[in-house]
């Protein structure tokens, strides 16, 4: 980048917020998927604006000079979507932290692009509200980068998306110009829907900088259960017969034996680590439906065939359940180091056939992929285990995850869930969009981006 | 060692940026090569050749790190970025030949006078971990345990260090249980009284004291510094001292200190032949001060005090040791005081040892939160276990005008015992 551009940068940010030095700019060069840049594809200048009028200025100065810019929050995304270019530059939303409002009686709220998510929950939760996204990222994942990658969370089977919560958004188009979409109200439709083709959008169309989301009241209570299968097709099976019970719970995640074991190891709470699988469920809202639905459910499982249903006796041994998934990560990257986290999602009833799909492309290729899924949405994360510097099992892998895309295609199912295309999957979106989808898609990017600023390489 | 030898560890971060959310230095410089995953990875792009380890900018971000493990312990893959940092602090000081800090503090300190004046004011206290020949005769410590030498920029401090002014041994009449009292330089050398608390609470409690005279540093401020060779021989002379020692336990009143022992030593001294059994004996029979009393029980009865008081906990003694429960019991059971937690008593209070001396207005800006919570406490004394930790708590808050008392635990019980009023 010229010393002209970069001064003009500074001038708009001011220069205690540019990070000029190599070794900085190079930790801009990866995110949490398993691509990185790495020195080929150094940034220029990492940048941190205060305002959306700073935003505005650096993108038309990127229009004018013409070089990438990619949009970053706390660089939690798994699929490659915040990895620059060479000359690129980073810009990182997260000097945008207020929380503008919590408007309590309109049950809505606006936040700036780099408020973490779980300190907005917290804020939210002390006024008796709720904000129901919660992805595993939650504590330090941006509500930014929630829009753009229009995350999912545990609590997505009852609960829905981020995009189910998005009232209307500030963005920043990629040629500068500062628009509002949507409304603060729960109805909105004037003109094209321009929320909804932001949210997700993975930061290609425009830069997120405030958004309005909408809250619901704090469920009163929460009742957690295991559910104990010797069989994961068993539990699979198990997941669609819940919700045709008429029974939705907030969260049905399914775990299979090596995340069993694995957590197990790394928590020691009694897991049955002889299980083939385990659904952990969790069911809110009015204390006083509570068990009923439990009851309900604890039925349900018994009659698939669950060897043992237990429900959590108190809020402890519920928090240590929690504890146990959300370490679930943590647990099976001892087996191998390197996880892939693939993110195929498939209607509820195939679950039992994808579940077979992916064992059988496991032993194939003959490598280990355990499977953890937010089963109650349909998706299911196929965790690939390998190591990274064995380059011909990494090459099984590539083929591994190939088939397991056109498996979940074959169902009806979607390449990405939660995580977005990215990098990562880009190759392989025109199998999900065919030619016409694409054309479409790319006609949407070049009538907004013109010059072809905004995250460049996605695309 | 090479580069390439820490890529089985490095590899194990699957770059989540959970660390984000816990790092105390990530917080205040919001660069992303400061955080864990950062660290990390410029550690990655040494191995893969695209970061330059020669480079002052990548051993600056090397030495942004406080040593708190606020990170391992968040860490959904379990990467132990204490012996990543450890082990890159000590490749940078076998390559460049001198330690960490003494680089840093010769190209930054220098030349930046408010580091000065604090090389001044903290002179004192550096000044006795450095400079000491080891008392009882058996020669000179090996080298300077900072690695540092300040005699140039202050002047002698306390004469009588704490091991001068007792006894070898405090009897006590039908003893309870003995053990050996490690003191540490910071007690000998700056804060003798904590060290006289200790005896004190003891004593009173049917313990007695050994006091071996021939203690050395523990080897922490080196050894976090990159300096190897001289932590080796400043452990090995430690365990040497206490390993054999009849005792019930071998008693310290420092988080670091302990630490060393109980889990750093083992790492340490893992190549010295013979040394594995007496290392592990060691570090079994060591305990923190306030552990060891919550285990045998006060039997001593207190005046009390009236005080509302809160706790800090250090990071060497609640993440490295677990000690968290145990100093809240003693403290909540003295007579008459009111105890208050702190919104985040266990965020690094910023000083980690010579890390405020390389980086003092970074370190002081971490500090500034803990003097927040302790105002927003309500408290009137802070309460914990490092001398360290004691120090620049008690600096913030002088520096920002904050009123209150910081006491070592082992001080708060000793006054409550003593107190007439
Ligand atoms: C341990 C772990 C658990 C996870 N769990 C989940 C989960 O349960 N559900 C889920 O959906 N995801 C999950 N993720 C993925 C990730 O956390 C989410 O995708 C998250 O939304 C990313 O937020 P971020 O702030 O880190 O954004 P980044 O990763 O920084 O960016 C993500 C994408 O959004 C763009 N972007 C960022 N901010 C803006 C903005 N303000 N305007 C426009 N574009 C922007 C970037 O260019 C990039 O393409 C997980 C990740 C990890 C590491
Ligand atoms: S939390 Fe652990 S695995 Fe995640 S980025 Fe930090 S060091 Fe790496
Ligand atoms: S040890 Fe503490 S300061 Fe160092 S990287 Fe981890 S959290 Fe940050």
């Amino acid at each position: 980048m010229e010393q002209a551009v970069v001064a003009a940068v500074k001038g708009i940010v001011g220069a205690e917020h540019v990070l000029e030095k190599y070794e900085d700019r190079y930790c801009y060069t990866y995110d949490a998927s398993a691509v990185t840049a790495g020195k080929e594809g150094m940034p220029a200048l990492v940048v941190y604006p205060g305002s959306a009028a700073e935003v505005s200025a650096l993108l038309k100065l990127a229009n004018e000079h013409r070089f990438p810019v990619i949009p970053r929050g706390a660089g939690s995304n798994v699929s490659g979507g915040s990895i620059p270019c060479a000359g690129a530059l980073v810009m990182v939303l997260t000097r945008l932290n207020k929380i503008v409002a919590i408007d309590r009686k309109n049950m809505v709220a606006e936040v700036e692009a780099g408020v973490i998510t779980a300190d907005f929950q917290t804020e939210v939760e002390k006024l008796g509200l709720f904000y129901p996204p919660d992805p595993a990222s939650k504590a330090f994942s941006t509500m930014g980068g929630n829009v753009a990658e229009c995350a999912g969370g545990p609590r997505g089977a009852k609960y829905g998306v981020t995009r189910d919560y998005v009232l209307g958004l500030e963005v920043v188009l990629p040629t500068g110009e500062i628009i509002k979409t949507g409304a603060r109200t729960m109805k909105c439709v004037a003109g094209y829907d321009l929320t909804r083709l932001m949210t997700g959008s993975e930061g290609t169309l425009g830069v997120v900088t405030k958004a309005i989301v909408k809250l619901l009241p704090l469920p009163e209570a929460k009742k957690t259960m295991l559910a104990i299968f010797d069989d994961v097709e068993k539990a699979a099976e198990t997941v669609a017969q819940v919700f045709m019970a008429g029974v939705i719970p907030t969260t049905l995640e399914l775990l299979d034996n090596i995340y069993i074991r694995n957590i197990e190891a790394a928590v020691n709470i009694g897991l049955p680590v002889e299980a083939e699988a385990v659904l952990l469920i969790e069911v809110d809202g009015d204390a006083a439906v509570l068990d009923k639905q439990v009851g309900i459910i604890a039925r349900i499982c018994r009659e698939q065939g669950a060897t043992e249903v237990k429900v959590a006796k108190d809020a402890k041994e519920a928090d240590e359940l929690w504890v146990a998934r959300r370490s679930a990560f943590a647990a099976v990257s001892r087996v191998r180091p390197t996880i892939i986290g693939e993110d195929c999602t498939v209607p509820r009833d195939k679950i039992p056939e994808m579940v077979r799909t992916i064992r059988a492309i496991a032993d194939k290729y003959n490598i280990i992929i355990a499977v953890l899924g937010h089963a109650g949405d349909g998706n299911l994360h196929a965790t690939i285990l390998t190591d990274e510097r064995d380059k011909e099992e990494m090459a099984r892998v590539e083929k591994a995850a190939e088939e397991i895309f056109a498996a979940t295609l074959a169902v009806d199912g979607t390449l990405t869930g939660e995580h977005g295309i990215g990098l990562v999957k880009k190759k392989y979106l025109p199998l999900e969009l065919g030619e016409g989808g694409m054309l479409a898609m790319r006609a949407i990017k070049k009538a907004l981006d013109p010059n072809n600023i905004l995250n460049p390489e996605l695309v | 060692m090479q580069w390439s030898e820490l890529e089985k560890e490095v590899i194990r971060c699957i770059k989540c940026g959970a660390c984000q959310s816990v790092c105390p230095v990530f917080r205040e410089l919001k660069a992303e090569s400061t955080v864990a995953r950062g660290k990390i990875n410029l550690i990655r792009a040494v191995i893969r050749g695209d970061v330059d380890a020669a480079g002052a900018g990548f051993e600056e971000r090397m030495s942004w790190c406080l040593m708190c493990k606020a990170c391992q312990e968040s860490c959904p893959s379990g990467v132990k970025l204490d012996q990543l940092m450890l082990a890159a602090r000590r490749k940078l000081a076998e390559d460049k030949g001198l330690p960490l800090l003494k680089r840093l503090i010769f190209r930054l300190g220098l030349k930046n006078r408010r580091l000065f004046d604090l090389g001044m004011s903290m002179g004192s206290v550096f000044q006795g971990l450095v400079l000491r020949p080891a008392p009882g005769g058996k020669g000179m410590l090996p080298r300077l345990p900072m690695g540092l030498d300040m005699r140039r920029l202050v002047s002698p401090v306390d004469a009588r260090p704490f091991r001068s002014r007792v006894p070898a041994v405090v009897a006590v009449d039908n003893p309870r249980k003995t053990v050996a009292f490690f003191t540490g330089c910071m007690i000998n050398y700056v804060y003798p009284q904590i060290g006289e608390a200790v005896v004190e609470v003891l004593k009173r409690n049917g313990v007695a004291v050994v006091i071996p005279a021939d203690q050395h540093c523990c080897g922490t401020p080196v050894y976090v510094n990159g300096d190897v060779p001289t932590a080796v021989e400043l452990a090995r002379a430690t365990v040497d001292t206490l390993a054999d020692l009849e005792v019930d336990a071998v008693i310290t009143a420092c988080g670091s200190c302990g630490a060393a022992l109980r889990k750093e030593y083992a790492a340490l001294l893992a190549d010295e032949p013979g040394y594995a059994a007496k290392v592990a004996a060691l570090a079994a029979k060591t305990k923190d001060f306030a552990e060891f009393l919550a285990e045998v029980g006060l039997t001593a009865e207190m005046r009390g005090l009236a005080a509302t008081a809160t706790y800090h906990d250090s990071c060497h003694l609640a993440r490295s040791q677990g000690v968290r429960r145990q100093p809240r019991q003693l403290i909540a059971g003295v007579p008459g005081l009111t105890f208050k937690e702190l919104k985040a008593p266990a965020r690094c209070c910023g000083a980690a040892g010579s890390f405020s001396l390389a980086h003092y207005d970074l370190s002081r800006s971490i500090n500034d939160h803990k003097v927040d919570d302790i105002a927003a406490s309500g408290a009137d004394t802070v309460v914990t276990g490092c001398p360290m930790c004691m120090m620049h708590i008690r600096d913030g808050m002088n520096q920002r005008g904050v009123a209150g008392e910081v006491l070592h635990t082992a001080e708060l019980l000793a006054r409550a015992y003593k107190d007439e009023k």
